[in-house]
């Protein structure tokens, strides 16, 4: 499945990750879809609580060794909740 | 009803700093409100093993056990250097006023055990007893070079800034220190 927007964050460390999720996340509309790689020790957990927080969904999480990529779709309404 | 939450995280290394949050942790857990510490940068040295000079440069590190929270491959000789240079430890703390050279917390130690306060390392034992749960900043440990095997206190979690943000939104109060 391809995603609307790629984000790359391979080799940082927390909370770049977060940051350059929640930045991708204010270019795209609801329902589009972000892919997110990274390996920091604590990525996936760090993106996951981030999704639950924020709302949006976590569709994919596709690990090799430890690089992560994550396939998150944007909550359905945007703005504060 | 659900269990009242506080956190409480502390950044400095000075003994009347660590002192000041311990004694709060230890009022909160004994309270049965759930207690949530954190420590980074130069916090978690009260909760170091005191070791030898040169330890850190014999330190073998296990990946199995270290690289989960660590990433190995970028570490270099700064790391050992500032744990040789940054030995922390609950009993060598220095104090943030009037230190003299070491002769302040040695005095600070005789006041305290004068007048029935409770030292810092029997204050993080209770902590420990009273179920206080220790989660420690990801990016200061992986910098720092810290293992969790180099701290006093059982069951630390390593855990990053999303989570320290969960933890206070659920807790009704929040220290930082």
């Amino acid at each position: 499945m391809t995603a609307d927007r790629e984000v790359d964050v391979v080799g940082k460390a927390c909370p770049l990750p977060l940051i350059e999720l929640a930045k991708a996340v204010r270019t795209l509309q609801p329902g589009q879809t972000v892919r997110i790689t990274g390996n920091d020790p604590i990525f996936e957990e760090s993106i996951v609580e981030l999704c639950r927080e924020a709302g949006h969904e976590v569709l994919e999480t596709d690990r090799r060794g430890r690089t992560v990529c994550m396939l998150i779709r944007v909550r359905p309404e945007p703005g504060r909740r | 009803m659900d269990r009242k939450k506080a956190t409480i995280l502390l950044q400095s290394g000075e003994l009347d700093k660590a002192l000041s949050a311990f004694i709060f942790a230890n009022g909160y857990a004994a309270l049965e409100i759930e207690t949530t510490m954190w420590f980074m940068i130069w916090g978690y040295n009260c909760l170091k093993r005191r070791r030898s000079l040169f330890a850190p440069f014999r330190r073998k590190v296990d990946p199995a056990r270290e690289g989960a929270y660590r990433v190995l491959e970028t570490d270099s000789v700064l790391q050992p250097l500032l744990e040789m240079l940054n030995r922390g430890g609950a009993r060598r703390l220095p104090l943030s006023r009037l230190n003299l050279m070491g002769l302040g917390p040695a005095l600070f130690d005789k006041l305290l055990k004068r007048k029935g306060i409770m030292t810092l390392e029997e204050l993080i034992q209770s902590a420990v007893d009273l179920g206080v749960k220790f989660k420690m900043c990801q990016i200061c440990f992986d910098a720092m070079g810290v293992s969790v095997d180099d701290l006093i206190v059982p069951n630390v979690e390593v855990k990053g800034v999303s989570e320290y943000a969960r933890d206070t939104m659920e807790a009704q109060v929040n220290l930082f220190i």
